[in-house]
């Protein structure tokens, strides 16, 4: 497994967003997918959202992901359709709350998964600075991102070595596994992270002025629609959340 | 950096994403488990006894109020990127702004307190099954209206609604449980090492 | 110009090593400058002084005042002595913040507030200077660490300050990567820069510094121009535990005689890394009870080679015959082990006599003994209840060749064992290989420094584009081969 979230390559294929458009989806199919109500117009948003980050996954040059996007969604909707009537009881809840619930979560998860693929961390600080949030939340956000790497390969070395001195799951051992596989990873990581701190700090992290930024991000085209589209799918649900859309409803 | 003054400085906020990125490795590394569903609810246990190993660490760095916010702000801000909801987001602020109270109340150094504080923080866990029952909600109402009123109930009985106040004392006793555990750890290992 | 007046510190965890007494020094604009000695001299706090992270960062106990063009920086924040000063550390891996190059090379100036436009001016400039367009708009993990440690001194340079500091940069080096610093360093001193440097390795550096500080128990014992140091008889330099001041000429006293004519067999080694054959060892012979010199530039396959010789990659082909016995991969893994660069990833438990218990199979009370006497062949005796973390690398190394020698391994391969070691501490490193050679393993030891291969090695592996190029022990033409390598050659754009 590859922990470089957000680290994406600059020179990404085809479809390029802006942060803050990613973050407004990723809310928008929160709010509506997955916590959505279900019936009437759900009918017609929920679909449309789950089409968005699949469509986006697909332009981006990852069709594998967006096609097992696509199989996992049919089969969930064929099994509540067809499956769920047929059976009863304790096997009819399980299997339509499972349809149900993974129908629900793939959404948000393939946007997730498409943001953290496409976003390097500069963009996503260049738009936290945008959006005015506290520095007190950027510097530690962007800290934790180029981490995350760092960790992953300590704990990949710690697992080279557990390997070769034949520490494994299973025997007496497998209790004491978490405090061989995580105390030296601890310790490692920690050691690198005050280096870290203290390069960053020669380097004027903390200075007391407005952070500039080289990283450019800005609106297009697509983002204005993906956001016009959301914020109207919000007002619609709101309409009819208040009566005023009875017709649709 | 000065560790004398009350505010919180760059060093602060380093150290607090260096600890998030660990803490959150160490979860995930187990996070996988719960792609089985029957480990889904199950992660309640383990994740905040194991996050408790870092967790307990990050206390002994941590002297100034607001820092366990700003990770349970990061956690949340992380769920929400990878498409989890934004319920973490709450539950995060909430669970992290009392464990900075709790662990200000042990005045930054009280052993049982810092215990207390992994359990508190660990609250924050919730969030990631707040969708499971809001989902519940609509698919009680959707229920109704396609299976009648007797499926309704099976559902009820299935997943109550106090499940949701069981799981979060679930989260808030493993984080004691996690706490134990990585105070302990911080006795044989980490002090002895040198880095606590 | 700077200047060090009765400068006195220690650390707040009382710590010996690394205090300084009473130091005193101007180092004029321009001048590039020296600072040797052995580990634990002040060397390091000496530069923390000059960038400002003592007493910042790292707390203690400080009297005295240093002065960067006049003003005390003493009492300066961090970021404002950030404009001032450039820092370059050891450890390539800990010190970038971004995760692409040019975030990197963008970060110290937005930190300051410096102006978009700005920013991308200067990057232009550093980028054209360095010669590193290659390395643009790259993820740094993907990076190799002479890689690393340009951006370091780019991001360094992006400041623009008057004054560089670097801490031991050449550590974790190749002699390639060494060379292309030593043309940054060129670079710097001849735009005027101040540079003060503390470095174990010097050879790369006579001909670029102009005065030589040398450090002793927190103290500047000695102030050579650097046509007196380079004077200096060899003997003398390793007496002051300082590393060779020239490349080293191979003139090898021992010679390996196998007791026995035992061979190690490597057969049929095959490994590919996103589709592209990174390893190929079709047949190689080693005599066993050698030490192998396993020699080359970054990122040709030497540490590759190690991890398949271990078992570690799971992909990769390959098996190896002792004394007749063939071993696949899954085997190796208990026949072989690797002492890592950082030794700290394979130390797990709470004290040393544990550590090497870990590895011995059957009751733990007979062990003991065994593992005593382990521990006290390799000096470790006073560390015994120490925690393995808490010791310092060298020893922590000892430690996991200890636990090694308690399993029973017949193969054990070092990776870089003496990468940013003093004289000192590099000798100790050879005498413990010595010592497991004399108890018959067959060593193999990936490393640059040649005045460690000087010292032990008896064969070679030379591995060039993953696949091994020469090999053989010592003779006339592969000491050649050896001097041409780490020899003082430029290389040519």
């Amino acid at each position: 497994m590859s922990w470089e979230l957000l680290s994406a390559s600059k020179k990404s294929k085809g479809v390029t967003l802006d942060p803050r458009t990613k973050l407004i989806v990723l809310i928008t199919i929160c709010f509506l997918v997955l916590g959505g109500e279900g019936g009437g117009l759900a009918l017609v948003t929920k679909p449309m959202l789950t089409a968005i980050p699949i469509l986006l996954l697909f332009c981006f040059g990852k069709k594998k992901a967006a096609l097992v996007c696509v199989i996992i969604y049919v089969t969930c909707y064929l099994g509540e359709q067809f499956v769920v009537p047929v059976t009863t009881g304790a096997t009819n809840f399980v299997l339509l709350f499972l349809c149900g619930f993974i129908s629900r979560v793939l959404p948000g998860l393939a946007m997730g998964y498409y943001t953290v693929r496409t976003t390097t961390v500069s963009e996503l600080v260049a738009a936290m600075q945008r959006i005015h949030l506290t520095e007190k939340l950027i510097i530690p956000l962007s800290v934790m991102f180029r981490f995350f790497p760092t960790v992953g390969e300590e704990y990949h070395a710690i697992g080279d070595a557990m390997r070769m001195r034949g520490i494994r799951f299973g025997g007496k051992k497998t209790v004491k596994m978490l405090e061989y596989r995580f105390v030296p990873m601890m310790i490692c990581s920690i050691k690198i992270g005050e280096e870290l701190s203290a390069a960053a700090l020669t380097r004027g992290l903390g200075a007391p002025v407005r952070r500039t930024n080289i990283c450019k991000i800005g609106f297009k085209a697509l983002d204005i629609v993906l956001i016009t589209f959301c914020a109207v799918l919000f007002i619609l649900t709101i309409l009819r959340k208040i009566g005023l859309l009875g017709v649709l409803a | 950096m000065n560790t004398k003054t009350a505010r919180i400085g760059a060093k602060d906020l380093v150290t607090v994403g260096i600890y998030s990125a660990i803490y959150l490795v160490i979860t995930c590394a187990l996070a996988f488990l719960s792609l089985i569903p029957i480990m889904y609810p199950l992660m309640t246990i383990i994740c905040p006894i194991v996050g408790g190993i870092p967790f307990m660490l990050f206390l002994t760095k941590t002297k100034k109020f607001g820092m366990i916010t700003i990770m349970g702000i990061l956690m949340g801000l992380v769920m929400l990127l990878t498409g989890m909801g934004y319920w973490s987001l709450i539950t995060g602020v909430i669970a992290g702004l009392l464990a900075d109270l709790v662990w200000k109340a042990g005045r930054y150094s009280s052993a049982k307190m810092s215990i207390v504080t992994n359990g508190v923080f660990s609250l924050w866990y919730i969030g990631n099954y707040m969708a499971v029952f809001v989902t519940r909600e609509a698919y009680f109402q959707h229920a109704v209206e396609s299976y009648g009123q007797a499926w309704a109930d099976t559902i009820q009985t299935y997943l109550p609604n106090w499940m949701a106040v069981v799981l979060l004392i679930v989260c808030f006793i493993s984080g004691l449980v996690g706490g134990l555990i990585g105070k302990s750890l911080l006795k044989k290992h980490f002090k002895k090492a040198g880095i606590a | 110009m700077i200047e060090f007046q009765n400068v006195s510190f220690a650390y707040e965890n009382g710590d010996h090593a690394g205090q300084l007494h009473n130091i005193n020094f101007t180092i004029p604009d321009g001048q590039v400058v020296l600072l040797c000695g052995e580990s634990g001299c002040g060397k390091t706090t000496l530069t923390r002084l000059l960038n400002g992270l003592i007493p910042s960062y790292y707390e203690g106990r400080l009297e005295g005042s240093v002065f960067i063009d006049g003003k005390s920086i003493v009492e300066k924040p961090l970021y404002e002595i950030a404009s001032l000063t450039g820092s370059v550390f050891q450890n390539p891996r800990s010190q970038f913040f971004a995760v692409d190059t040019n975030s990197e090379l963008a970060f110290g100036c937005e930190n300051l507030g410096i102006a978009e436009n700005e920013i991308i001016a200067r990057m232009k400039r550093t980028v054209a200077e360095l010669h590193i367009e290659t390395l643009m708009d790259r993820s740094i993990f993907a990076l190799s660490g002479g890689e690393k440690q340009k951006i370091a001194c780019a991001s360094a340079a992006m400041m623009e300050p008057e004054v560089f500091v670097l801490d031991e940069p050449s550590s974790n080096l190749d002699i390639k990567s060494i060379r292309e610093l030593a043309e940054v360093i060129t670079l710097w001193k001849n735009q005027g820069k101040t540079i003060l440097i503390a470095e174990h390795r010097l050879s790369y550096l006579m001909d670029l510094a102009d005065r030589v500080l040398y450090m002793k128990d927190g103290q500047i014992e000695n102030d050579f121009s650097i046509a007196d140091f380079r004077k200096i008889p060899p003997d003398e330099i390793s007496r002051m535990g300082l590393r060779s001041l020239y490349p080293v000429t191979f003139h090898n006293h021992h010679t390996f005689t196998a007791k026995n004519k035992d061979e190690i067999i490597l057969s049929d080694f095959r490994f590919a890394y996103a589709e592209s054959l990174v390893l190929k060892v079709e047949h190689l012979v080693i005599p066993q009870g050698s030490i192998v010199g396993v020699i080359g530039n970054n990122g040709a396959g030497k540490t590759t080679f190690a991890r398949c010789l271990c078992g570690l990659e799971k992909k990769a082909s390959g098996a190896i015959t002792i004394k007749g016995k063939t071993y696949l991969r899954k085997k190796r893994l208990n026949q072989c082990y690797m002492v890592m660069q950082n030794p700290s990833h394979q130390l797990f438990t709470e004290d040393v006599l544990d550590e090497v218990l870990l590895s011995m199979d059957g009751d733990e009370e007979e062990n003991r003994p065994i593992a005593e006497k382990i521990l006290s062949d390799l000096n470790l005796t006073p560390f015994t209840e120490r925690h393995p973390m808490s010791l310092s690398g060298g020893q922590q190394q000892r430690v996991a060749v200890a636990s090694a020698v308690a399993s029973g391994r017949e193969i054990m391969i070092f990776d870089e064992p003496t990468s940013g070691l003093d004289f000192r501490h590099m000798e100790e490193v050879a005498n413990v290989l010595r010592k497991l050679q004399k108890a018959g393993k067959t060593l193999f030891i990936i490393t640059h420094d040649p005045e460690l291969i000087e010292r032990c090695c008896d064969y070679f592996i030379f591995i060039e584009n993953g696949e091994v190029s020469w090999h053989g022990g010592w003779n006339l033409q592969n000491k050649q081969q050896l001097e041409l390598f780490f020899g003082p050659q430029r290389k040519r754009r």
